[in-house]
């Protein structure tokens, strides 16, 4: 009976452990238990995401303060991106987003620019000013047909 | 000469195949077996605990340091590939998803059925040449329901948490590679491998991945000890049996599911 | 009770019986079929075609939860024991009574001891089979196959691989069983001594016919295959037996 009851607590001792890699898993890297509700919403508009997706972090001055929610077309046929930020970020009307990339093939990610405004920005409104992705084969076309530094 | 050669082999082949068919019918009817022995009282709580000792307590420090030293040979290997690139950051994704959603599952099934699986086909064998299972039926205990389905029914459950911490040792390697070693950034490491991995996408296949394996080698590994012949030879080729027949089945399996999941 | 089968390839049209409350032996040479002949009473095995009747229920025709009715009334010692070498003596004669009835630990406890007391062992509750000599394997299997207090006892050779003196051990157990209790016990041997002094009855297994009689009665009968079986010594025992029982 002695033996049986160790060995019944070593068992439970690995079901525990399998349970915690389990749960650190889904929760911790797969971001399961990040809820999207009752955050702080804002949308910001592009005209080429390049790579970003659901969940890309968003970050003011390479700190994150939130992730993407979701990317819809909208009617202009343009890319609309819900971002999902931290409800206690006061950000000035005249803010701007951009789409910057970490290295040079890095993962994209939103980044924020603050403005100078006294009136902030509200819930649900959007971004006035974006700057879209930039896109390497772009560039590299441009390169090639050696109008790399021309304004778009 | 060839002429009278190659009807023989056709019908040779043809018999190979039918039979392998029939080899197959009779292991799903030994699955269903295990499923209705589940549902069927009494529940053998203390029969399955023991079980999960054997496949899974005893299995543990096979898994975890295969895990480790896998996640270290991924960390050298993706960093050196990578740092061609100058997407060094990007490391903790490449360790973490390829543990995830492949060589987490994979590699700890075959460990599993290296470890675990042939000593179930052994031990079950073993019982069937000593005439033990045919003592169950005369106490009138059926050997499925007190033997195979507590087997089975551990192996199944014990691969998604072995596969788990294999995964959670692998990051952790790769981290000591990356990080301590090489000299990469701790929290980029962290941070690309987090915003990489999708819970549908990578954990759940990973799990769904590993359950089915842990399901498939329960059940070969049993179906292999129960239909062994009665006698030392006859084990020991159903023990081989059991490992390469459960090792083929689990890489079939995992590009089947792979391809299913779509990404 | 009545036994008869014809099985194709061991024996054709073999018929015998059984009678209640006596040692049976079968006996036969090797590949005669004694343990499948076991194996069908038991219900492990079934004859291609015949009847196994056990108490008066034909056993041939039944599915899995009807021979566990019958099984009730049986116990089986198999070869080599047949222990769950995974536990210890103590679960394993304890199982049946764990498995089929609500009794607790403690008189499961007794009801182990009362028959491992039977069969002449003490203080083995925690040992595992692996680590009891053939003699004392045997036993436990033993009381293991009486826990239920079954009304029949098969036993597949339990003389082979024992020595002399717990051959006689095993022996002395199977008269009070018998005697005691009132089983009825049908033994596979072709231990010759034991078989002719222990039994009952004989049936001898041999060319797919059976030939039984009393053990005395063997040596008498001029049968060329039966003293061929028995050879120069066993018949000098089973006559030894005869004038034995006679005087």
């Amino acid at each position: 009976m002695q033996k049986s009851t160790t060995r019944d607590f070593v068992v439970g001792l690995f079901v525990l452990a399998g349970l915690l890699a389990v749960a650190y898993l889904s929760a911790n890297l797969g971001g399961l238990s990040y809820s999207g509700d009752g955050g702080f919403e804002l949308v910001a508009v592009f005209d080429d995401v390049g790579g970003l997706s659901q969940r890309s972090p968003v970050k003011i001055s390479g700190v994150k303060v939130g992730q993407v929610k979701g990317i819809q077309l909208d009617e202009d046929l343009r890319a609309r991106v819900a971002l999902d930020l931290d409800p206690a970020l006061e950000l000035p009307i005249d803010s701007s987003a951009a789409i910057r990339t970490a290295g040079l093939l890095g993962d994209q990610f939103v980044s924020l620019e603050p403005g100078a405004e006294d009136e902030l920005l509200r819930p649900g409104e959007v971004f006035t000013y974006t700057e879209s992705a930039l896109s390497l084969d772009k560039l590299v076309g441009r390169l090639v047909h050696g109008d790399a530094f021309e304004e778009e | 000469m060839s002429e009278a050669v190659r009807p023989g082999t056709v019908q040779r082949l043809g018999g190979y195949a039918s039979s392998w068919v029939v080899g197959l019918g009779q292991m799903a009817a030994f699955a269903g077996g295990i499923v209705t022995a589940i549902a069927r009282p009494p529940v053998r709580f203390a029969r399955v605990v023991r079980a999960v000792f054997d496949a899974g307590v005893l299995s543990i420090a096979l898994v975890c340091g295969a895990g480790f030293a896998v996640g270290m040979v991924l960390g050298l290997q993706g960093y050196t590939t990578l740092v061609r690139f100058g997407a060094q950051e990007s490391l903790g994704a490449v360790v973490g998803l390829v543990l995830i959603r492949e060589l987490g599952p994979v590699v700890t099934g075959l460990l599993v059925i290296g470890r675990a699986g042939s000593a179930t086909t052994a031990e079950i064998g073993a019982m069937v040449s000593t005439q033990q299972l045919d003592g169950l039926r005369m106490m009138s205990i059926d050997p499925m329901h007190f033997i195979v389905m507590p087997k089975a029914l551990a192996l199944t459950f014990v691969m998604p948490l072995l596969s788990s911490l294999f995964i959670v040792f692998g990051v952790f390697g790769g981290y000591v590679v990356g990080v301590d070693l090489v000299g990469l950034d701790g929290g980029s490491y962290m941070a690309s491998l987090e915003n990489a991995v999708e819970f549908r996408d990578d954990v759940l296949q990973s799990l769904v991945k590993a359950l089915v394996f842990g399901a498939l080698l329960g059940v070969i590994s049993t179906y292999r000890g129960y239909t062994s012949p009665p006698h030392a030879m006859g084990v020991s080729r159903s023990t081989t049996s059991a490992v390469v027949t459960a090792s083929v089945w689990l890489l079939l399996t995992d590009y089947v599911i792979t391809a299913f999941w779509g990404v | 009770m009545r036994l008869a089968f014809g099985d194709r390839t061991i024996f054709e049209n073999l018929s015998c019986r059984f009678a209640r409350a006596r040692i049976t032996v079968l006996m036969g040479g090797s590949g005669t079929g004694k343990s499948t002949a076991l194996r069908m009473i038991a219900g492990l095995q079934r004859p291609d075609s015949g009847k196994v009747r056990v108490a008066g229920d034909d056993i041939v025709g039944l599915r899995e939860s009807g021979l566990q009715r019958v099984r009730r009334r049986l116990g089986m010692l198999f070869q080599d024991g047949a222990l769950l070498d995974s536990m210890t003596v103590l679960e394993n004669v304890g199982l049946p009574l764990r498995e089929h009835t609500r009794l607790g630990d403690a008189e499961i406890r007794d009801a182990v001891h009362e028959r491992l007391a039977a069969v002449g062992l003490h203080d083995v509750d925690s040992l595992l089979p692996g680590e009891l000599s053939g003699g004392m394997l045997r036993r436990v299997a033993l009381a293991r196959a009486i826990i239920m207090d079954p009304e029949i006892v098969l036993c597949d050779e339990p003389f082979s691989g024992l020595d002399p003196p717990n051959v006689e051990r095993i022996e002395a157990l199977f008269q009070e069983l018998c005697h005691d209790r009132g089983l009825t016990l049908i033994v596979t041997s072709h231990h010759m001594a034991s078989s002719l002094r222990m039994s009952d009855q004989i049936v001898l297994l041999q060319h797919g016919r059976a030939v039984s009689g009393a053990p005395g009665q063997l040596a008498t009968r001029g049968d060329p295959e039966i003293k061929d079986f028995l050879g120069a010594d066993g018949a000098a025992l089973a006559r030894q037996v005869a004038s034995g029982s006679a005087s």
